[in-house]
């Protein structure tokens, strides 16, 4: 049921690390900061912390569920259920990524919109950006791992813009430590998964990794990564923000470069959004080969040909979606869409796999 | 052949996305200042540079009246022969009505529009703010000079360090009131700080001038380089320069009503009138400057506290050392604290000669 990809496509066990950073980092960082401490105030970064380090659980149980059926959620699905219902569950998996696609494609350019060109026609740059990622695709697995890899190295320098902030950050503004219940701290991690969300798509790519065992540590040491990221982030936001200030700012990280002043440019937020480009686009890229994939696997449709499809469909759905709100409700139904999946759906599944396993055996 | 094709049209097609703003045609906005008239409307005015190819520098001053901020730059929009474009804002000023009955709603104008900047600067004026717009001070154009001054003022002089971010920031906090500078027009081509202009919320409600500035930044900011006169006796003057400061405020552990305010100064004297400046006499310079900021600071907090306001942050600091503290009761809270500072002052240096 499964079928051998060729060594040749396969991916050295370390690239894993940056294809999850890349896919992890997109456009939840530069807003995550509000809905967190909405309810854990200056304790946001433990809501951070918590959530990041849970995943670690998610990320082992999803490389057992793989080494058990040795392959992708379809043969997951397959193994668990049969033929027919699985390759059913798996495309609610098209669904979810072609949504998690649109998400950060549409937040991106509303992002340009705000920040930069009003005027910037969604349709158009749609257009650009998929055919740019079809052109990527075109190269197949290793060429899109190529891109993550790039993207990260690319869009680094930006990790030392934030200098500009510590300048004007006051760290005591996160004392008291620990002045929240754990509710307060657990429904503020509740609301992280469009940032964390991006680390299952092990689950879809294990088929390619050349020595799956040898990435296990890659895979973790590049979800403690983002956690760090995020949460040193998360902390310098604190610092750097009055609390009902930080409540006002939809893009807290954004306006955080407000601040940065460089003898040769007025405003930094412009290169900083532009330079983004390079973090939207391994996303973007990842989501359609891993639909794409999908659809190759279930319905047995080139991936080529899948990722056209793709790319038409999003254009035919994005251009209605025209107001800030709608893509505000985008992005809450996709946050919640990805709890589901990583805390409830995989550990489910987990468990099912295990059962399954034993049954088998007997 | 094929992918050739397909950059070009790529090409076009993102060429079609946006407008395009050239530098030579547009309007920077540079400076702007807002007054409040009568019937509940304001007139804004707004600064803009053209710079010359003689390297000079023009300023242009367009005034209109609106209700809205945004209206302004609508109303100026009609005037100027380029679009106006905000990005390159970096002084605002305020007259000294409007602060008195507010600003916020033209600092959130300020901080919802993407392109300007978090690190301008706000300013109050003693009187209109317009005159001061419409002067002619220095070579590189009344907003640069502006932005300078109140530059090096927090740099160098008594002035807490300041802009749009930090004015925004403290208005937000809960347990803490901003300050703005404020800034006095002189002559045609003259400016200078006068003073700082305490708010609580956004309305103006004290300034303090003089010597006080230099007492609140020690109070408010980390570092301070001030200047200071002391009267030894009568006759005997010196002229002391802080080089460092530090302040630690905290709550007294053992009575939350009481606060700790612990000032440390560096200084070097930098004049003495006196005969001979020896190393009982620098001691008396400092046990009395000393004394000086203990007796000065103490009165400021102490008319911080008859006014209600607090920009020394103390609501904050409560929320900041107790836990789960009830934000309910801080005004009273407020009224009823007793303050212990501890002023450490210690002169270094004595400049060149002894």
């Amino acid at each position: 049921m499964q079928e051998t990809i060729p060594e040749r496509f396969k991916i050295a066990p370390f690239l894993v690390f940056y294809l999850i950073i890349s896919m992890q980092i997109g456009i939840g960082i530069l807003g995550y900061q509000r809905t967190v401490s909405k309810h854990s105030d200056q304790d946001a970064w433990i809501s951070v912390l918590i959530a990041g380090l849970s995943l670690h659980i998610i990320l082992w149980m999803i490389y057992k569920i793989a080494e058990t059926v040795n392959g992708d959620i379809v043969s997951a699905h397959i193994y668990l259920v049969g033929n027919v219902v699985g390759k059913l569950l798996s495309f609610l998996f098209i669904i979810y990524f072609f949504t998690y696609m649109l998400t950060v494609l549409r937040s991106y350019i509303e992002i340009i919109q705000v920040w930069m060109f009003p005027d910037l026609s969604v349709f158009w740059f749609s257009l650009a950006i998929l055919l740019l990622s079809i052109y990527i695709i075109y190269g197949g697995f290793r060429t899109v791992v190529g891109i993550a890899f790039f993207s990260l190295m690319l869009s680094s320098y930006l990790f030392f813009i934030f200098a500009y902030n510590i300048k004007f950050a006051d760290f005591e503004n996160l004392l008291p430590i620990w002045d929240h219940s754990l509710k307060d701290l657990l429904l503020g991690s509740y609301f992280l998964p469009l940032s964390f969300v991006g680390f299952e798509i092990v689950l879809y790519f294990y088929p390619y990794i050349k020595n799956p065992q040898k990435s296990k540590k890659w895979a973790h040491l590049a979800l403690l990564t983002t956690t760090v990221i995020y949460t040193a982030l998360m902390m310098l936001t604190i610092a750097y923000f009055s609390d009902e200030q930080l409540q006002k700012s939809i893009w807290a990280t954004l306006t955080m470069w407000k601040i940065v002043k460089m003898p040769f440019i007025e405003r930094f937020e412009y290169i900083g959004i532009a330079t983004w480009n390079f973090v939207v686009l391994p996303n973007i890229c990842i989501s359609i080969w891993i639909i794409s994939r999908l659809l190759k696997r279930i319905f047995h449709i080139p991936q080529k040909k899948g990722a056209h499809l793709i790319a038409i469909a999003t254009l035919l759905i994005i251009i209605f979606i025209n107001t800030h709100d709608k893509v505000r409700i985008l992005n809450e139904y996709i946050g919640r869409a990805g709890f589901i999946v990583t805390f409830i759906y995989i550990p489910i599944l987990f468990i099912c796999i295990m059962i399954a396993k034993r049954v088998k055996k007997k | 052949m094929k992918k050739i094709w397909l950059v070009l049209f790529l090409n076009f097609a993102l060429a079609g996305c946006v407008n395009d703003n050239i530098i030579d045609e547009i309007n920077i906005q540079a400076g702007a200042s807002f007054d409040e008239s009568e019937d509940g409307m304001f007139i804004g005015s707004i600064l803009v540079q053209n710079y010359l190819p003689d390297k000079s520098v023009e300023n242009q001053v367009y005034t209109t009246e609106g209700k809205l901020p945004r209206d302004i730059l609508l109303h100026v929009q009609k005037k100027t022969a380029g679009e106006l474009v905000t990005g390159g804002l970096v002084i605002t000023i305020f007259g000294d009505k409007l602060a008195d009955s507010g600003i916020l709603d033209f600092v959130d104008a300020y901080q919802r529009d993407a392109s300007i900047g978090a690190r301008n600067y706000l300013a109050t004026s003693t009187k209109k703010a317009l005159p001061i717009l419409e002067g002619n001070y220095g070579s590189h154009g009344v907003s640069k000079y502006l932005e300078n001054l109140i530059e090096h003022n927090i740099k160098y002089g008594d002035i807490p360090a300041t802009n749009l971010h930090i004015f925004l920031r403290d208005y937000y906090r809960k347990g803490k009131d901003p300050f703005l500078p404020e800034i006095r027009k002189v002559s045609e081509d003259e400016v200078e700080v006068s003073g700082i202009s305490l708010f609580k919320g956004d309305k103006k409600v004290g300034v303090l001038h003089g010597k006080d500035m230099f007492y609140f930044k020690l109070l408010t900011d980390k570092h301070t380089q001030g200047n200071f006169n002391i009267h030894i006796k009568k006759e005997i003057k010196s002229a002391v320069r802080s080089i460092k400061s530090k302040r630690k405020i905290n709550l007294n552990k053992k009575d939350p009503s009481l606060i700790d305010i612990q000032l440390e100064l560096k200084g070097e004297i930098r004049e003495y009138t006196g005969h001979k400046l020896t190393k009982k006499t620098i001691n008396d310079v400092a046990k009395k400057l000393e004394k000086n900021v203990e007796k000065e600071c103490l009165k400021l907090i102490k008319q911080f506290q008859s006014q209600g306001i607090d920009p020394i942050g103390l609501g904050y600091l409560h929320q900041k050392q107790i836990r789960g503290y009830n934000f309910d009761h801080w005004e009273e809270d407020y009224q009823n604290l007793s303050f212990n500072i501890e002023a450490k002052v210690n002169i270094v240096q004595t400049g060149v000669i002894e």
